[in-house]
């Protein structure tokens, strides 16, 4: 490790409603990876649109090079030789790599681009990171991890000396995250200063030389990573919030009855021939990497997406499933990971939310009986503890914890005997994510059966009874929650298929 | 979304048809054989002449389409087109007519004020995100009315060829001992080499592609976004403007009123020629050979007894056929 | 100003409309002053109200459209493929006027039909088939007519019995059929179940789809609904300017759509108002008559309201923007 080059400290941040950084510091040295670690919410991502530029904030220094800085844009901070390799890719699928790599900065000859010289320069970077990519090809083309190693190489290209990673490795196969480490080692050996934000505790030990710990928006710590054990980092994220007790076995009732069963589902590239049972009572977790298919067999279960073959049965009987009008019908609700955009109507109220499925049993004929769907909503508002003025309250103003119980009242209005939760606590504070853990809970003891899909290991293991685990589009594992560890996890999650 | 349809693996094998330009090279087959099927079915068609016709159409909707590819591309459109063409041109005309300037001067001033309207939709567009089909439907109005309260009513006859000033139409069609010969292709040839120039080797072109593709991306690139969003629409203002001197040159009058419906053609033109509705797909040549189903279909149709208002309605039809293909197309990319 | 909009009152009536009404009366106020007095009087007002009539039920229509998150603006050239198709049937084909009615509901529901399915089902952009439709409607009638203007009949004339809809003994029963009808699109839209899904999808048409509701059908609906309307703008269009020509009706559009984005009606869909689009409506009317009281040359009116609308649709995007 080298000199300091990049000094976050005193970084205070609010959003109305919010306090997402609270006085965070950060040092990062030449030379090293620098670990940040967070739950979700904890506020690492706000750290670094703050670097960067995106966001501006409210008080606190920023010391680069030596040199009191704050960049106004991600221009900016690029110019001086920040550079951030964003989690959701940055691309432009329709032009070329090369094309990519130097999009805003195109090497000219007169009007004329270059686009030779930037091939060539492409394949010069590409070759210093020791892979083989075509830079004429069309972006799409690419795998997602080939992808990543294009935006890395575009930060390379940008004469970077502090490159963020932010979760590289979440969509990457085994043997892409091995091609990754070399990667970033070798930049750390040029002296550049890496801060790599991960969810993995295996790949922070491997890869970091320190690790900053955030929890709630505030700084907790720095340590050294050798020197410290997983268990000193889970205690420094985790804190004081008391979380429900993990599951050491599976809960479900003995002999309860299957609910749902799914046979050689197959739907496009991402589900090829996934069969599981869902029992009574049961939570059943679905594990992989990103980009694993997970997400996209619950929607073709649901009828989101069309099927091309495959049963399912619903109570033992087979059902056709063709929309998610279909799926509702036969009690399945579900979640999505992204909420906004497929969970809740932000601009309707918390009521017209609540009875969105099952409209017609709160209406007489062609009108809504708005009397009765207040009832059913302010009962919801009861029993799941929503934080909310009233139910005639638009849910945007809502948090996001406090929005995913609308969802939930949603499907709990129509009944739904078997619901699918899709990462059921991303945008949610730390807080709130017990109480949605202990609401899944309470919900599989009343005999619901509940499918969960997570990114976050300790979710995975904190919550199921059963865990069913994807790669690639495949199963590749069904593990009780008694013999399940991250480790036997992870390598099926990470299985190469043959 | 964009990262869903990411997986495909490279170097797929590409058909024949992918090699010589996929659509277009199908829709240059879809030329030829309508060109044989009207020449098949009427001896009317069978004739220099109304070859000199078709192409006569074929330039203010092919300047037009080249322009509007490039709003097109950004994932936007522009609808103003076609009452703007007559807006320019009658502006220009009155100048000359009325006023006294040389033909020259109007030529200028309608090719001014296209641009001037082509930064307009830029500016409600790309910096004031109004929606494009309804900023430009507004505009689109606004000319109409415009061109009609700048002349009072009246249509506006540029000089015929042999008035003084009428060399002007000799730019697109001279006569060499009694025949007519159709060089405003020329032209429309060199404007389409130019304009693929600018497309795919020029800053601006690569640019207009990219914000189509991804506009965030392209401004955490550090692209300034605003000023090539807003010179995709001056861009097609400015051929907007050719394509009035193009009619004007063509036509013997310019009337206040019309003009709502070309726009369609040029549009059409550009989406049967393979350009995206939902962006960044697409090119000049493309749009070029699309133009052409549009005007055979224009010129055609009456040589086998269907109407002008016939081919207002198949127009439609073709529109909407192009953009469910140019849907269809993009569900299949999404789903591999 | 904030605490004129926290009063309850004016929150209950809603802001907005509150100053289009005071817009609406200065203009009266204008125009009267303007035209030395002459304005006054109920000739100008009845007259601006037959414009107000077809305007109305054409700027209903696209409320509905509006509200799912999409466009229409083939409905000015569709009224008058109703009114001529109609009209053409009643003249040369012997068709009774109660026939001609509905033969004009009839067409404006099926380019509904026609616009919804395509946007619906097909996932076509509205502005497409409303660029496609509006060609067809106008080349339809057309063909249908062989390019001759339709006449229709004078109220002493046989069949002139249906101008009794638009103006009855004097009273002006166009404007009370107008607002009975408004009455019912405000109900459908608050009140039930087709109207929380039209507006429910134009907010977030996927998130409807994934509690497992029909949007396909409903999505459709609004533009059955808006074809129907715009059937019945084609009758009272007739009803107070008696002749239509091929070809035209496009200026239509754009006034339909101003009524309704300076009601409210917010272009990202979602939002919705019955009430505001109706005094939207007028003011576009008397916009238009005191345009022709003056004498002013009448593109100018095509030119105020591309203004008006660019600027309540700013109005509206700067209003999100500062939401969120």
């Amino acid at each position: 490790m080298g000199e300091v080059i990049l000094t976050m400290k005193g970084i205070d941040k609010s959003f109305p409603g919010v306090h997402a950084l609270d006085h965070v510091d950060l040092e990062v040295r030449k030379g090293e990876v620098h670990a940040l670690m967070g739950e979700n919410g904890a506020g690492k991502s706000t750290l670094m649109k703050v670097l960067t530029g995106i966001y501006k904030k409210d008080s606190g220094t920023i010391t680069y090079e030596g040199k009191e800085v704050e960049f106004h844009n991600t221009r900016e901070a690029q110019d001086a030789g920040v550079v951030i390799v964003h989690q959701e890719l940055n691309m432009l699928g329709h032009l070329t790599v090369a094309q990519n790599i130097f999009i805003g900065r195109e090497f000219k000859k007169g009007i004329r681009i270059d686009d030779k010289k930037m091939n060539e320069e492409a394949r010069k970077l590409f070759d210093r990171m020791h892979i083989d990519i075509d830079p004429k090809e069309t972006m799409s083309n690419l795998t997602v991890g080939k992808q990543q190693m294009c935006e890395i190489a575009k930060a390379i290209s940008h004469e970077a000396k502090v490159i963020i990673f932010d979760e590289p490795s979440a969509a990457l196969t085994e043997a892409e995250i091995e091609e990754l480490f070399k990667i970033i080692r070798d930049l750390r050996d040029q002296g550049l200063g890496i801060i790599y934000i991960s969810h993995r505790m295996d790949e922070i030990k491997v890869i970091t030389d320190r690790v900053t710990v955030m929890r709630d928006g505030a700084y907790v710590g720095t340590l050294i990573t050798k020197d410290c054990t997983k268990d000193d980092i889970i205690n420094m994220m985790v804190g004081r919030v008391i979380y429900e007790d993990p599951k050491t076995k599976n809960m479900t009732p003995p002999g309860a009855p299957v609910v749902l069963k799914v046979d050689h589902l197959n739907a496009g590239k991402m589900v090829q021939d996934v069969s599981f049972e869902l029992h009574k009572g049961e939570v059943l977790g679905f594990s992989g990497l990103m980009g694993a298919g997970r997400t996209e067999t619950m929607r073709a279960l649901f009828g989101a997406d069309p099927i091309d073959s495959g049963d399912i049965y619903v109570n033992g009987e087979k059902v056709t499933i063709k929309s998610p009008q279909d799926a509702v019908k036969h009690g399945i609700g579900y979640l999505s990971e992204d909420r906004k955009r497929f969970g809740i109507v932000v601009q309707k109220s918390v009521a017209e939310n609540t009875t969105m499925a099952d409209l017609d049993e709160f209406s007489n004929g062609p009108f809504i009986n708005k009397k009765k769907e207040k009832e059913i909503a302010e009962k919801f508002v009861k029993e799941l503890d929503t934080k909310t003025p009233g139910v005639d309250q638009l849910v945007v103003n809502l948090s996001g914890g406090n929005q995913q119980k609308v969802v939930i009242a949603k499907w709990l209005t129509r009944n739904c005997d078997i619901l699918i939760f899709d990462e059921p606590t991303r945008g949610i504070d730390v807080g709130a994510k017990n109480e949605i853990y202990k609401l899944m809970n309470q919900l599989a003891a009343e005999g619901k059966a509940i499918i969960m899909v997570s990114s976050e290991m300790t979710e995975i293991l904190r919550m199921s009874d059963r865990i069913v685990v994807m790669c690639e589009g495949k199963k590749t594992g069904e593990l009780d929650i008694s013999e399940a560890t991250q480790e036997n996890i992870m390598n099926m999650a990470t299985r190469e298929i043959s | 979304m964009a990262n869903k349809s990411v997986s495909k693996t490279a170097g797929t094998k590409k058909s024949f048809i992918d090699r010589m330009g996929g659509q277009q090279f199908i829709v240059l087959i879809i030329v030829i054989v309508m060109f044989i099927f009207f020449s098949a079915m009427s001896p009317g068609f069978r004739k220099y002449t109304t070859v000199v016709s078709i192409l006569d159409y074929s330039y203010y909707i092919a300047l037009m389409a080249i322009g509007v590819t490039f709003p097109l591309l950004t994932g936007g459109v522009d609808l103003s087109i076609g009452t703007g063409l007559i807006c320019y041109s009658l502006i220009g005309g009155l100048l000359v007519r009325q006023h006294g300037m040389p033909v020259a001067v109007g030529m200028i001033v309608t090719i001014l004020i296209g641009i001037i309207f082509g930064i307009i939709n830029g500016c409600l567009v790309a910096l004031m995100d109004l929606p494009p089909f309804l900023a430009t439907l507004c505009t689109c109005m606004i000319t109409r009315g415009f061109g009609a309260f700048v002349v009072g009513g009246y249509g506006i006859p540029w000089p015929a060829a042999g008035q003084e000033g009428g060399w002007f139409r000799s730019i697109f069609k001279i006569q060499v001992g009694g025949q007519n010969i159709p060089i405003g292709f020329l032209w429309i040839i060199l404007l389409v080499v130019i304009m693929s120039f600018v497309l795919n080797h020029t800053k601006l072109g690569r640019y207009t592609r990219a914000i189509g593709s991804n506009k965030e991306a392209t401004r955490l690139s550090g692209v300034n976004v605003r000023f090539y969003h807003v010179m995709a629409y001056v861009i097609c203002g400015l051929f907007a403007g050719l394509a009035a001197i193009a009619y004007s040159a063509i036509f013997a009058t310019v009337q206040p009123g019309s003009g709502a419906g070309f726009e369609m053609d040029a549009i059409g033109g550009a989406i049967v020629g393979g350009v995206s509705m939902s962006g960044a797909v697409g090119n000049v040549t493309g749009t070029l050979i699309g133009v052409f189903v549009i005007c055979l279909l224009k010129t055609g149709l009456p040589f086998i007894g269907l109407t002008a208002n016939w081919q207002q309605i198949i127009t439609g039809f073709v529109l909407i056929a192009a953009v469910l293909i140019d849907i269809l197309k993009r569900k299949k990319e999404a789903g591999n | 100003m904030e605490s004129i909009k926290q009063n309850p009152l004016v929150k209950k009536v809603g802001f907005n409309r509150i100053v289009l009404c005071i817009v609406l009366i200065l203009m009266y106020a204008l125009f009267c002053a303007l035209t030395g007095g002459s304005f006054a009087g109920t000739r100008r007002i009845l007259s601006a109200l037959n414009y107000a009539y077809f305007l109305g039920f054409l700027s209903l229509a696209v409320t509905f459209v509006i509200a799912t998150g999409g466009i229409d603006f083939s409905i000015g050239p569709v009224m008058f493929c109703c009114a001529l198709m109609a009209g053409f049937s009643f003249t040369m084909y012997g068709v009774p006027m109660g026939g001609a009615l509905v033969i004009s509901l009839v067409v404006g529901i099926a380019f509904g039909i026609f616009n919804g399915y395509l946007v619906a089902y097909w996932d076509v952009p509205s502005f497409i088939t409303s660029m496609a439709s509006m060609n067809i409607a106008k080349g339809l009638a057309s063909v249908f007519t062989k390019t001759q203007s339709v006449s229709w009949p004078q109220s002493s004339q046989d069949g002139g019995w249906f101008r009794s809809l638009v103006t009855l003994d004097g009273i002006p029963m166009g404007l009370i059929i107008l607002l009975v009808i408004a009455v019912v699109c405000a109900v459908i839209l608050n009140k039930t179940k087709m109207g929380r899904y039209i507006l429910s999808l134009g907010s977030n048409k996927e998130a409807v789809r994934l509690s497992g509701v029909n949007v396909k059908k409903w999505e459709m609906s609004a533009y059955v609904l808006c074809g129907l309307l715009v059937g019945i703008a084609a009758i009272f269009f007739v009803g107070a300017y008696t002749t239509v020509q091929p070809g035209y009706g496009d200026q239509y559009n754009n006034e339909a759509i101003a009524g309704c984005v300076m009601g409210g009606t917010s272009m990202a869909g979602g939002l919705a108002s019955i009430s505001g689009t109706i005094i939207g409506v007028l003011i576009i009317s008397l916009l238009q008559e005191g345009i022709m009281a003056l004498g002013l040359d009448k593109n100018l009116q095509l030119i105020i309201t591309g203004v008006i609308v660019i600027v309540a649709v700013f109005a509206d995007v700067v209003a999100r923007r500062r939401k969120n």
